[in-house]
């Protein structure tokens, strides 16, 4: 009796049976969610009663008539662009300075703490800190005769309070992933660059950073994605204030199903959200590798 | 040989059974307050046994009960009774989730209980359940910080406050205001300022919507008079948006408009100094002041299958016992919140000083109960968002409110 050979791509039931419980999450956590998300966004639906099809109604109605919707989507770019470019460098700074710094085991750990905290409690932490009024950072400033700007409750510095909390909390984790890409590179590179007499700038932009290319890739995108869709530390520490300041599209939508009641919309809220970041996730992944 | 099909059998027999044990459970009754606050409720829960019918209590947060409501009745796990925040009532019973109490418990909330705080639990004009605590809005003053700045009585007129505030006022060297006279209260749902909004429009005797809610009354003089007279405490610099009036028992803060739920706070935070630096006072819009009112009440769920019983207990818990208090009324007595059950305010002990101007609020009819509103909640987070954008200063009380008028008549006209 010949000998059966396993062959992957063959017929039969045993791929599908060693698939099954991935298929089945993916299906039960992703797509019947995602699905039933899609649905709902045709539909007009408070959870206390049964949906009813309203076709492209809620649509229409964030398009063309909502301009909370709308600044929520500016407030979003304006974080999530704020999280990156100032968190991306930032980071990288951090990871090439402990790179060659003594004890970097422990300035990587100190950094990384952050993201081993509660991030609700970090936004009470933070609230303390930045109180207009009774803050540690204001009561500092007046102890020098300073007046300290109006850290949670000026809209245009909220927003700067909340993308610099944000930055704070996630730098040590994108530091990791720089140091990673870092250590890898190889000495000899750079001992090459040195006899040919590169300076420590140029070695940076011409050696070090083209190397690491892809952790930036991989940094930036993940940065952005979050940066779009992240509103659990805006809940906690402005909830969405002042006056609609930082207000981001995901917190927005949020609102409008929790405490709204309004599920099919707050559903297309969520789509169009979902879909501007994937349409620049693409365009941002696809400038970057073809800038290799 | 084991039979692989018995442990299926097992489950689903049991999956069965479930709602066979749920019936044979406790009724469930479900608030927003703390074990510790609700002991004395705790206790009557627990001490319940009509004919085998026991009950439990079940805690949810204010700030989830909605939505736990929500998943509980998507999962078929909801409470057999919920204390319903009035403003929420009118989605409840236009969805279907509470149940009509019985004829004659409708009967004893019509006998023994004020009529604003009856109609906080009637919709369209059914009575949905027994009111629970009532919460009423008056003017709060820390005396010690006015009697510093030479007045020796709160203000009962508007120009008053302003003129009391102004001198309450004080900087620090920064130009921060380091002792407000006045102050708003930061709330998620907006509350600090809506609230307010609404004691000095009913003051004037104006309204936030027409009688059957087809119409929002946002751009009418006595709104723009309203939100003119708030805007101004910013704009002549007597406070601004940074102070909060949750801070007012630390001391820094005059006067704020407030409910009297917040008194424990206020008592923790002047300590012995209480009674002889905290007054009460009407809301300082001259001898016609009106003040809001809003309530919770007790119902029960559509989806019970143990309705009756369920109401019976309603029924227990707020009835007097023995010529005392009822449940109700001995929790809220303990948490120094009102109740507007005629018999437990009889039972009471007399009011102290803070809280006794609330009840003579509710007793005089001088509090008009919040309106039951389709989407209240989302109304009142975009009046919030307005009023405090005029505040600020960022926009004009006349063009503001216009334009908050056709965004709340346009969410009124998809439910009126």
């Amino acid at each position: 009796m010949p000998r059966r050979e396993f062959d992957p791509g063959g017929g039969g039931a045993a791929p599908w049976v060693f698939l099954a419980p991935l298929i089945a999450f993916a299906a039960v956590f992703f797509v019947i969610p995602l699905g039933f998300s899609i649905w709902l966004s045709f539909t007009r639906w408070n959870p206390l009663g049964t949906p009813s099809w309203v076709g492209l109604r809620q649509f229409e109605y964030l398009f063309t008539r909502d301009g909370d919707f709308w600044r929520s989507i500016l407030n979003t770019f304006v974080f999530a662009f704020g999280f990156v470019a100032l968190g991306v460098p930032l980071s990288l700074g951090l990871a090439f300075v402990f790179s060659r710094a003594r004890g970097k085991t422990l300035w990587r750990s100190v950094y990384y703490l952050p993201q081993l905290t509660n991030i609700v409690a970090i936004a009470y932490l933070w609230q303390f800190v930045l109180d207009d009024r009774y803050g540690a950072i204001n009561r500092l400033l007046g102890m020098v005769g300073l007046a300290g700007p109006n850290w949670l409750s000026d809209p245009a510095m909220a927003m700067v309070s909340v993308v610099l909390v944000m930055i704070w909390y996630d730098a040590g984790k994108n530091m990791l992933v720089f140091s990673a890409a870092l250590e890898g590179v190889d000495r000899e590179i750079y001992d090459a660059a040195a006899l040919d007499g590169a300076s420590p700038l140029r070695t940076l932009t011409s050696v070090t950073l083209p190397i690491i290319r892809p952790a930036f890739i991989f940094v930036t995108i993940t940065s952005f994605i979050t940066g779009m869709g992240f509103f659990a530390l805006i809940l906690a520490m402005t909830g969405g204030g002042p006056r609609g300041a930082t207000e981001v599209t995901a917190l927005y939508t949020y609102q409008m199903a929790f405490e709204s009641l309004r599920m099919g919309r707050a559903s297309a809220g969520a789509l169009i959200l979902f879909a501007i970041i994937g349409v620049l996730s693409i365009l941002q992944f696809r400038a970057l590798r073809g800038r290799e | 040989m084991p039979n692989p099909a018995r442990p299926l059998v097992a489950i689903g027999t049991a999956l069965i059974a479930l709602p066979a044990l749920a019936q044979d459970g406790p009724l469930t009754v479900a608030m927003h307050y703390t074990q510790d606050q609700a002991a004395p409720l705790i206790a009557c829960l627990d001490a319940y046994d009509a004919d085998g019918v026991t009950a439990s209590y079940q805690q949810i947060s204010y700030g989830d009960y909605l939505q736990t409501v929500l998943t509980g009745r998507l999962a078929g796990q909801s409470p057999d009774i919920y204390n319903v925040y009035s403003i929420w009532a009118a989605q409840m019973v236009d969805n279907g989730v509470l149940a009509e109490p019985p004829e004659a418990l409708a009967q004893f909330v019509r006998d023994g209980y004020g009529a604003a705080t009856v109609d906080a639990a009637t919709i369209d004009g059914t009575l949905w359940g027994v009111p629970s605590e009532v919460s009423v809005y008056m003017l709060v003053s820390n005396m010690a910080l006015l009697r510093e700045a030479g007045i020796e009585t709160p203000p009962t007129t508007w120009d008053g406050l302003r003129e009391a505030a102004a001198a309450v006022t004080a900087r620090n060297d920064q130009g921060r205001i380091e002792t407000a006279g006045f102050a708003f209260a930061e709330s998620s749902s907006g509350a600090g300022v809506v609230h307010p909004f609404y004691a000095l429009v009913f003051s004037q005797g104006g309204d936030v919507y027409s009688d059957d809610y087809t119409e929002a009354m946002l751009d009418t003089p006595e709104a723009q008079e309203a939100l003119s007279r708030m805007a101004g405490l910013v704009e002549d610099d007597i406070t601004d948006l940074s102070i909060d009036a949750y801070d007012f028992p630390a001391g820094g803060i005059g006067m704020m408009i407030m409910a009297n739920w917040y008194e424990s706070a206020i008592r923790d935070g002047f300590g012995d100094r209480f009674d002889e630096d905290v007054a009460v006072s009407q809301i300082p819009m001259g001898d016609d002041w009106r003040t809001l009112q809003y309530a919770f009440f007790m119902g029960v769920d559509s989806q019970s299958d143990r309705q009756e019983e369920a109401w019976v207990l309603v029924r227990h818990l707020n009835a007097p016992r023995d010529g005392g208090l009822s449940c109700m009324g001995e929790m809220l007595d303990g948490l120094g919140a009102l109740t507007a059950n005629a018999a437990d305010l009889a039972a009471q002990e007399a009011p102290d000083a803070f809280t006794r101007p609330f009840v003579e609020a509710l007793e005089n009819d001088r509090a008009i109960g919040q309106p039951n509103v389709m989407q209240a909640a989302e109304i009142e987070g975009m009046m919030a968002r307005t009023f405090e954008t005029v505040i600020a200063g960022d926009a004009e009380p006349g063009p503001a409110l216009q334009d908050l008028d056709t965004e709340v008549e346009d969410i009124l006209f998809e439910f009126y």
